[in-house]
């Protein structure tokens, strides 16, 4: 018997050898490039930190600042608009197209799933410059649609006008962002115990109430993922704004993740881009925490 | 069982291992490239990994292995022909020609990443020798934080009498001391699409001959055109900072505003000609505040005709554009009152790092005055880079027809302010507040928070 243990605790430990040996190279570079540069962000958030100066400590003075700085509170409030939008708009409007395409016939499905899942394997840079000719002021698709139409008086500066950037931006965004969570539906709903559904069909439950009842309880796991992800990616919105307004009109559609590449790449201030980072993944932190808290799962 | 696992961790060492040497052969290679000394050349030379971008020649090889030759390194950034390695391989072979005893090294930058290259060798200890960029990196930037070598003993009194003054001014911090060594310069201009002018009967207000035209005719040209049915005439694009040396010549040429004060230490954008002069563009019917695109966005509604004119402008457009123009492009210079155009325009010469060895800041010295001043070799290195030399060289394009009319421009060349302190906070600013000028904010009031905000930068700076 203690042979047997013997043998038994030398090949438990040959096996967490063995794991730890597999993770080994992995855990370098999660150490290397995820651990130390959120640890050195954190650090250099405290300095006031700019490209070829010594570094000096200024305590919590770049998040004084932060508070102080009503390009950085634009940026805020117009990222918050965007994740407000997106995020109940993406979740909705993907869970109906789910709805609709999970029970359609393998090919119909597909092609449905491959439609809206091409703008996410789409370069983000060549979606971007299609949507950018589509709002053209000058020859976009959507003047020429608008004025030929009558629709619209005048051609309309759509990414140039204040009034419209950010809704632009917004629509772009939800394009590239609902295939993800449609292709998690559909496999979400496709997993609903189907006995379930049919017992309380025969009860006489209402399709309303087979689907609140029974198949968003099943999905609960999914929505809190897509919230998540969704909320994220939109926190992080960085690409289209790059590519299509830098910012403007009048930092319109400044949000923090442009105002950070901005101060930390263009002006050097890494102290005062890294503060923002901190802020940025303490709002990401505290929301994904009550998403959690509300799904009621941990 | 066992076995496989041995192999599968044998596998997952090999693949760490096999990176971690590939980390560390890069390191070798920019070790080499960045402070490599005579003590090591032998390494440098016979280092392949880069071999598209060495440009060792074997009398510089042959020098190396008898222990006499400098490494130097020289980073360029894209410069016409300078960002080619066929004709930088070229040019040094002409240098090694000459000097066998200086090894020179090239690194090929663009201007997406090069700063940050620069920037990250700076930190690193690792800075080139040589650097082929203009005014606003070399003076204004590296020169200022103290990283550059002081280049006065390249400024002789013959080279300050032959290069032009305002080179001169800009290659020197306000203390004097020169940073920058020039060698080739351009004039930024504004092009008109001749067609439509003609068509619109608007030629009559420009001089063709002399290309300038006043701030009133400027009026009444774009009136004339937009009144024959073109009515995106001109914009004052704002969606970022690209071109934007365009709208700020546009906007101080035409009642004769400045961006800086003489010496360069202060924003004075919000002169009074300035003012009027942008809220005279604000009014113009045809010219649209346009803050969805930007100077190559203009170009590019230019070149297809749906913009009359071009406020970003220069020889390379026109080059570049050929085969997408169908009009014929007229460059001119901006409208101004007084007849006197003041251009924006690019210089670009060499600086030296100061890395802390005087052999090779010796040797960089060499190197630049030959590529520079070498009577054999000066006109080749300008026409390398696409532009007009920072001298009188002759008409070194002869037969060049574009080149030639281009040269018109060079003597409109004014003030290069663009080594102002702040000069990054103040370029974003500007375009900022030619976005709030275009949404109906207050001209003075947008001038005057652009004004604070850069100069609070210069003054951090």
């Amino acid at each position: 018997m203690a042979k047997k243990d013997s043998m038994s605790r030398a090949l438990m430990r040959r096996e967490t050898i063995a794991g730890y040996a597999f993770m080994f190279p992995s855990l370098i570079f999660f150490v290397g490039f995820v651990i130390y540069p959120m640890v050195q962000c954190v650090f250099t958030s405290l300095f006031d930190s700019t490209m070829n100066r010594e570094d000096i400590f200024i305590g919590l003075a770049n998040y004084v600042e932060l508070f102080q700085d009503s390009v950085f509170l634009g940026a805020l409030k117009n990222t918050f608009v965007i994740v407000i939008v997106s995020v109940p708009v993406v979740c909705i409007f993907s869970l109906w197209v789910s709805s609709v395409i999970y029970n359609l016939h393998g090919a119909a499905c597909s092609a449905f799933r491959c439609i809206f899942y091409l703008p996410v394997v789409t370069g983000s840079v060549a979606v971007t410059v299609v949507w950018k000719w589509m709002f053209n002021n000058y020859y976009g698709i959507f003047n020429y649609l608008g004025t030929s139409t009558g629709i619209l008086e005048k051609n309309i500066n759509w990414l140039g006008d204040e009034r419209y950037a950010l809704g632009c931006i917004i629509l772009i965004l939800l394009t590239t962002s609902v295939g993800q969570p449609i292709v998690l539906y559909v496999s979400a709903l496709n997993n609903v115990d189907q006995s379930l559904v049919e017992a309380a069909e025969v009860d006489g439950a209402t399709k309303f109430q087979c689907f609140w009842r029974i198949k968003w309880q099943q999905i609960m796991p999914t929505t809190l993922y897509i919230l998540v992800i969704t909320t994220i990616n939109s926190f992080q919105c960085f690409a289209l704004i790059q590519l299509l307004t830098s910012g403007g009109p009048n930092h319109s559609t400044d949000t923090i993740m442009y105002y950070i590449y901005y101060n930390a790449f263009k002006l050097y201030r890494y102290g005062y881009g890294n503060a923002m980072g901190v802020v940025l993944a303490i709002i990401i932190a505290i929301l994904s925490a009550v998403q959690f808290k509300m799904a009621k799962t941990d | 069982m066992r076995y496989r696992k041995i192999l599968a961790m044998a596998l997952s060492f090999a693949m760490v291992f096999s990176m971690a040497a590939c980390g560390n052969k890069g390191g070798d290679t920019q070790t080499a490239g960045g402070s490599g000394n005579a003590g090591d050349a032998g390494e440098t030379g016979g280092d392949e990994g880069n071999a598209g971008e060495d440009t060792s020649t074997p009398e510089a090889d042959g020098a190396q292995a008898s222990g006499d030759a400098t490494d130097i390194t020289l980073w360029t950034y894209p410069i016409g022909s300078w960002g080619d390695s066929a004709t930088v391989d070229g040019l040094i072979a002409n240098f090694n020609a000459v000097h066998p005893e200086i090894n020179v090294t090239v690194e090929y930058l663009d201007y997406t990443n090069g700063d940050d290259q620069i920037n990250t060798a700076i930190e690193g200890g690792k800075a080139p020798d040589i650097v082929l960029e203009g005014p606003e990196r070399l003076v204004a930037n590296w020169g200022a934080k103290g990283l550059m070598a002081d280049l006065s003993d390249l400024w002789t009194d013959d080279a300050k009498a032959a290069i032009y003054d305002s080179v001169e001014n800009a290659c020197q911090d306000s203390n004097g001391v020169f940073y920058e060594y020039p060698l080739c310069m351009t004039a930024h201009t504004m092009a008109i699409n001749r067609d439509v002018f003609e068509a619109a009967d608007a030629l009559q207000y420009l001089d063709e001959e002399n290309r300038t035209w006043t701030t009133e005719n400027f009026q009444k040209a774009v009136k004339a055109v937009y009144d024959s049915g073109q009515t995106n005439v001109g914009a004052v694009y704002c969606s970022g900072q690209g071109g934007d040396q365009g709208t700020r010549a546009l906007i101080n040429n035409l009642y004769g505003g400045t961006f800086t004060n003489p010496e360069h230490t202060e924003y004075t954008a919000n002169s009074p000609e300035n003012i009027k002069a942008l809220e005279l563009l604000n009014s113009m019917d045809g010219i649209n505040f346009d803050a969805s695109i930007a100077g190559g966005d203009e170009i590019n509604l230019f070149c297809n005709g749906t913009l009359a004119m071009a406020f970003c402008w220069n020889v390379s457009q026109e080059k570049n554009n050929l085969e997408n123009i169908s009009f014929d492009v007229l460059p001119m210079a901006f409208p101004t009152e007084s007849g006197d155009p003041q251009l924006c325009g690019g210089i670009w010469g060499f600086g030296i790092f100061n890395n802390g060895d005087d052999a090779k800041i010796a040797a960089a010295k060499t190197f630049i005055d030959f590529m520079a001043n070498d009577e054999t070799q000066v006109a080749e290195s300008v026409k390398a880079s696409s532009y007009w030399p920072v001298k009188d060289l002759g008409n070194i394009y002869e037969g060049d027809e574009l080149m030639t009319e281009y040269a018109t421009f060079i003597p409109f060349m004014g003030d290069y302010y663009q080594v102002v302190s702040g000069w990054a906070e103040a370029r974003t600013a500007w375009w900022n507040m030619l976005q709030k000028v275009g949404s109906g904010t207050d001209v003075t009031e947008a001038v005057e928070e652009f004004v604070t905000v850069s100069n609070e930068a210069a003054q951090a700076n």
